[in-house]
């Protein structure tokens, strides 16, 4: 089966989508797909056949989020934690993986007249070889791509994600390249995996779970959360409506919500320059007490000299991380 | 024809608010319809399968209400639950915790009597080790906030030569983090959601890991039974962690 539905909403789709689209829509949305297992039970089909017919849904879904003008969409495809299945299960997975990504680069046209852009998102060097090389590949040919984003979170936590993200600002402190004080709450959501997305408007988790098992925890904290009880082979466009409508229902308080924590980090951050700039004064000021003016254009300058330093550290970072997917790529040429 | 879609769009919004309305209304009539003495004594024979050790009450732009919400603090720990924390996105419990501290022992004599007195009621700035219910008020800059903290004191000591980067782990992180909550404290197994917005509103992102959440429509007026519901409700979720 291919990544990318093509056709058309039938009418009354069509026409649902443009009452939704009056309002306000989410530009990102998140999906943990659960139910896949609970559905091949209940069917009587193999494990893999109900993953199988998960990955078909996912497909119609980016299909449905293109018509319904959604850009961005994140999957939880994989968990650290599904490491702990059955060998059996998590062989077939990374097979079924495998099959995806292959079929992915023979698709790379339709990708690319699509704009489709995919990101995997997770520690890739807990994977089979074979993989991470197709999964680098794959990401390699659809990078320039900017009509629509499909981030794939495989072997991923988010915890661990965070947790690699403090281990990528104390690397840059390791380099010199930034100071302990410079880590801030902006700076560690550039550190993540997701650092090129904006954050989930709306998470979606079906087969009637409510929790978020370690999903974009940092991400999603001011994000609409709708849980829903119907398996993921069984999601309809209808489902997905109504979790929309859902969202637009909460987007006024959230946004409202959202601002809030926007302008209280903002005032964090001023409070930590302040604080850096008065132990300097402290420390270089030869005991006068510095006047309003000079204290002011101390702020300036160490609120300048940081901000270079942490765009000089991103840069670095984003560096490492290129030249590993193309490390990645060039050793699959190779072999 | 932009402008039909508009109107049919408002339309349905309105739709959706009138039988949220109707529902609620309706819940709150068969309430006091029902003879509320049987369902009392019916509740306490339900038993509830499950407890969660820790519960977090997270009231999501509403008008915070504290004898609703000392009420819930007492009923939880009435029931057993050890640890209760409570959240609100503008933090107005954490500045008025004080306000709350009373209601909760002014409610715990009214609903336990002298009995409620072996309970005791801390706040997350009081730090303690006693095995006794405990209540914390929680505020955002619990959340995000003391992750950016533990990451500025982990990359302190790599600056300082202590620790190096590739040793910094999820448990080390996980151990730093565990003192938001203090002593120990296991992670919350269930948040109840109260208000009309779903979104955790920036509630301990780092500890709701495998946090169940189940929503009620408000804290105000909420009563005894809708939160035995509630924990029932958390009773039957299976957790599988990620197999």
């Amino acid at each position: 089966m291919s990544w990318i539905r093509e056709g058309e909403l039938n009418l009354l789709e069509k026409i649902s989508a443009n009452v939704l689209k009056a309002g306000p829509m989410p530009k990102h949305v998140a999906f943990i797909m659960d139910g896949n297992r609970r559905f091949a039970r209940k069917k009587n089909m193999e494990r893999q056949e109900g993953h199988m017919q998960g990955f078909n849904k996912l497909a119609e879904t980016l299909r449905w989020c293109k018509h319904l003008n959604i850009p961005e969409v994140t999957v939880y495809a994989f968990s650290i934690e599904n490491f702990k299945r059955t060998k059996d299960e998590v062989d077939g997975l990374m097979e079924l993986a495998k099959q995806k990504f292959e079929r992915l680069l023979e698709e790379r046209d339709n990708l690319e007249k699509h704009g489709v852009c995919i990101r995997v998102l997770g520690d890739l060097d807990m994977l089979p070889l074979d993989l991470q090389q197709l999964i680098a590949k794959a990401v390699i040919t659809t990078k320039a791509h900017n009509k629509c984003f499909l981030n794939v979170c495989f072997a991923y936590t988010s915890r661990y994600e965070i947790t690699n993200a403090v281990r990528e600002m104390a690397w840059g402190v390791e380099q010199g390249l930034i100071k302990a004080s410079d880590v801030s709450e902006a700076l560690l959501s550039e550190c993540l995996y997701s650092n090129n997305s904006p954050n989930p408007d709306l998470l979606i988790r079906t087969s009637g779970e409510v929790r978020l098992s370690d999903f974009l925890l940092w991400q999603t904290s001011h994000s609409c959360l709708v849980f829903q009880s119907v398996l993921w082979p069984e999601y309809s466009f209808w489902n997905l409506c109504e979790a929309i409508l859902q969202y637009q229902l909460n987007h006024k308080s959230i946004q409202k919500a959202r601002d809030l924590h926007r302008d209280h980090q903002a005032l964090l951050q001023l409070e930590a320059d302040r604080a850096c700039v008065a132990e300097h004064l402290q420390h270089h000021g030869n005991g006068k007490p510095a006047d309003a003016q000079r204290r002011q254009e101390a702020l300036l300058h160490h609120t300048a000299c940081r901000e270079e330093r942490v765009h000089d550290f991103l840069e670095a970072l984003k560096h490492k991380r290129d030249s590993f997917f193309n490390d990645l790529c060039t050793e699959g040429v190779l072999a | 024809m932009a402008l039909l879609y508009g109107l049919l769009w408002r339309f349905l919004l309105v739709v959706v608010h009138v039988n949220r309305a109707l529902v609620s209304w309706l819940r709150v009539w068969l309430r006091s319809w029902k003879d509320r003495l049987w369902e009392r004594a019916m509740a306490t024979f339900l038993s509830l399968e499950k407890l969660p050790v820790h519960i977090g009450l997270l009231v999501a732009e509403e008008e915070p209400s504290y004898t609703d919400i000392a009420n819930l603090v007492v009923w939880c720990m009435a029931v057993g639950i050890s640890y209760v924390s409570v959240y609100d996105n503008h933090g107005i419990f954490r500045k008025n915790n004080s306000r709350l501290l009373e209601e909760i022992v002014r409610q715990q004599q009214d609903l336990l009597g002298v009995d409620g007195s072996k309970y005791n009621v801390e706040f997350l700035s009081n730090s303690s080790d006693k095995h006794q219910p405990t209540v914390k008020v929680l505020s955002p800059e619990d959340g995000k906030q003391s992750i950016v903290q533990a990451a500025q004191q982990l990359c302190r000591s790599v600056e300082n030569k202590e620790r190096r980067s590739k040793d910094i782990s999820v448990s080390m992180l996980d151990i730093l983090l565990r003192g938001t909550l203090q002593c120990n404290i296991p992670d919350p197994e269930l948040v109840l959601k109260f208000g009309p917005v779903n979104s955790t509103l920036g509630f301990l992102p780092w500890h709701i890991r495998l946090t169940e959440f189940i929503s009620l429509p408000s804290h105000r007026n909420v009563s005894y039974e809708d939160m035995l519901g509630a924990l029932q409700r958390y009773g039957v979720c299976q957790q599988r962690l990620g197999q």
